[in-house]
């Protein structure tokens, strides 16, 4: 089982994404790049209080074709969506202690992008999150979420 | 200024997205000309001193909504081209007959305590719904409002396979079977906190007796602490962003009234003015002004199917209902009755008079829909309590707003040329009744501004119209103003519709012009460098 944010994770990550999209049939073939922002906000032990983990995704059809971290914003990357929210909420998604779609709908995740796509290719949106979510049995070192206090 | 025989863009109206979409469209390196036929731009972002010289007053819109919400308030640099947005502490109130009167906050401590003195379980039901809504305004503001818009059956699919309406308390695909009557019976149960919430909505143009509409009324309540005052008049704003699209290059020029949209082929190539002018359009043009105008005024007939020019005579819906209005110069701010119960109520900007129960509008909306005139209930807003400027100092100005229709049962709209003082004196005998400072002494002058002068100042605003176009389910998202022109585009090439007819809808929203800015750029391949992601 991978730490979260570690090299293994996102590899399992990418391989439950793919899984997942597979047996969606009729996958939109669209391609997009995905900016995941996991801010550090003092509860999460895997981002720093003052911290920002950033990570892109490139999803091709469905499928997760690359994903790499970044320190900072990179010009190069046209983005098309963003999702930007506190480090333990990103946490309690990953260990499939909190709901994505939940998240989004209270503003805990801000989105940004074009929100039509999303909801015209809900059905897809849903196996991503669910996959994210609950596709990765994930090893938590320095404590599993929801973290108390 | 010297005008050209060509440019990259023209657009047939300067209200506040009209200036939008040219502003984004200099900024994208385009030759851009809006036109205007009136004296200055702004559309209803009018702001006069009708009554007293120095008593600045909002002809039009004085409610600013969307501020910090859309896109082009930061995009376009407003703030920087010299205005100033107040948020009012104590956004609005309700006073009701029985002396006791509920006010909402910008602080929601203070909205749910004044709230809970009518009922505590209601204030709760409104916190939920409130952090609910406020938690998703976001989402839809971008699924909803600044997008080009999604067919309700897409939108409500979606919010089927996500699950919403297992998460929420509020929010069901069911609403869009309903109105803001249930949706409020069915969460809440007094009737004055009912009534004021309905009110709310019928400001914000969402009859509260309309099916379908409860689909909507979420989002309102999520923004029912966001109301902006533009300090200096709201006219301001439209001066900002005419001073963006100036600074990028493009031109505003008034006094310069569209008779004719050229059409060669199928292709709008150009407009034609009053005065005779020909412009000419290298990659479009488009209209904000109302459909009818644009398409039964500027194009000859033999340019559009029969089909297309029966859909706009017949089917485009305007409002059952539009405002009067009543402005005042006055030397004193209203002195509440109320205020003995809320302290607060004196503060309000916006002060909603006497309306006990929805049921109360109910019986309004189904007398005004015949024709008829109501006993005034006016909404009353002093915008001088947040604005010093808006009057001389040791003296303010008043906005009493009272639904109206637009034609009387008797005598049509013409006859509110000889009613209009006297209904005018009515609404302020209503609010007196509420504030018994405000006395022949006190109100130095005060006109009216009918819904026939809406029609007559704003002609885009058919029938007095002021949200251009109804506000309902057939009429929202994609159907808006018909299934033709739904995405901006028109049956004529390079022709488009920018202005409130369109999604969203009217109000100082920038959707349209947005929206329109998005197709705009899609077909002809301009950088969307807006779109920061």
């Amino acid at each position: 089982m991978p730490d979260v944010y570690t090299g293994d994770w996102y590899e399992a990550v990418k391989e439950a994404i793919n899984l997942a999209v597979a047996k969606i049939p009729n996958a939109p073939t669209d391609s997009f790049t995905i900016q995941v922002e996991i801010v550090g906000d003092g509860s999460s032990p895997y981002v720093p209080d003052d911290g920002v983990l950033k990570f892109l995704i490139r999803l091709e059809g469905g499928l997760c074709a690359w994903y790499r971290e970044i320190e900072d914003d990179d010009p190069t990357v046209k983005l098309d969506y963003r999702f930007t929210g506190p480090a333990t909420v990103f946490d309690e998604i990953a260990a499939a202690a909190a709901d994505p779609i939940d998240a989004a709908l209270s503003g805990a995740i801000k989105v940004r992008g074009d929100m039509r796509f999303l909801m015209r290719q809900a059905e897809m949106v849903q196996v991503l999150l669910e996959a994210y979510s609950q596709g990765v049995d994930t090893t938590w070192p320095k404590g599993r979420p929801p973290y108390e206090g | 200024m010297t005008l050209k025989d060509t440019y990259d863009a023209i657009i047939i109206g300067a209200g506040h997205n009209g200036l939008t979409l040219g502003a984004y469209l200099a900024r994208s390196g385009l030759d851009v000309i809006v036109l205007e036929r009136r004296h200055e731009e702004g559309g209803g972002l009018c702001s006069e001193e009708v009554t007293r010289a120095g008593f600045v007053h909002n002809m039009h819109a004085n409610y600013h909504t969307f501020v910090d919400m859309a896109p082009p308030v930061a995009d376009l640099d407003v703030r920087g081209h010299g205005i100033e947005y107040v948020r009012p502490e104590v956004q609005m109130a309700s006073i009701f007959d029985d002396g006791t009167a509920l006010t909402v906050h910008t602080d929601q401590e203070k909205t749910l305590a004044s709230m809970a003195r009518f009922n505590e379980e209601d204030a709760a039901t409104f916190k939920r719904l409130y952090d609910e809504a406020h938690g998703f305004v976001d989402l839809l503001l971008g699924t909803l409002m600044y997008q080009p818009p999604l067919n309700v059956k897409e939108l409500t699919k979606a919010l089927g396979t996500f699950g919403v309406e297992d998460r929420s308390e509020f929010l069901s695909v069911k609403l869009r079977r309903e109105t803001i009557n249930q949706f409020l019976d069915r969460h809440f149960k007094d009737e004055r906190i009912k009534a004021h919430l309905a009110f709310h909505g019928a400001v914000c143009s969402y009859t509260n007796d309309v099916q379908g509409l409860a689909i909507g009324y979420p989002l309102l309540v999520g923004k029912i602490d966001n109301w902006h005052l533009c300090l200096g008049g709201s006219h301001r704003l439209a001066h900002a962003l005419w001073r963006d699209l100036a600074q990028h290059g493009g031109v505003m020029w008034s006094d310069a009234e569209v008779t004719s949209v050229i059409v060669d082929g199928n292709r709008a190539v150009g407009v034609r003015t009053a005065d005779g002018i020909e412009l000419k359009a290298r990659k479009l043009v488009a209209s904000t002004v109302s459909v009818e105008q644009t398409f039964l005024e500027f194009i000859e007939p033999s340019a559009l199917s029969e089909e297309f020019t029966q859909d706009v005579k017949s089917k485009v819906a305007h409002k059952d209902w539009s405002l009067f209005s009543v402005h005042l110069a006055m030397n004193a701010f209203p002195d509440y009755i109320a205020s003995e119960f809320d302290p607060d109520v004196n503060r309000a900007w916006v002060v909603n008079l006497g309306v006990d129960s929805p049921q109360r509008l109910n019986d309004d909306w189904v007398k005004i829909r015949k024709g008829q005139l109501v006993d005034p209930q006016p909404n009353a807003a002093v915008n001088s309590l947040y604005d010093p400027t808006d009057a001389p100092p040791g003296f303010s100005t008043g906005l009493l707003r009272q639904f109206a229709p637009f034609a009387l049962a008797d005598g049509g709209e013409g006859a509110w040329d000889d009613l209009g003082r006297w209904y005018g004196r009515k609404c302020i005998d209503a609010w007196r009744r509420y504030a018994p400072n405000l006395t022949d002494d006190t109100i130095l002058d005060w006109s009216v501004f009918t819904p026939h002068d809406i029609a007559r100042k704003l002609p885009n605003m058919v029938k007095g119209d002021w949200m251009m176009g109804e506000i309902s389910l057939a009429n929202m998202l994609d159907q808006r103003p018909l299934p033709e022109l739904g995405q901006y585009r028109t049956p004529v090439e390079g022709l488009y519709m920018a202005g409130s007819t369109q999604h969203p809808h009217g109000f100082i929203t920038f959707g349209p012009g947005y929206n329109a800015l998005q197709v705009i750029a899609d077909d002809l391949g301009i950088d969307k460098w807006w779109q920061q992601i």
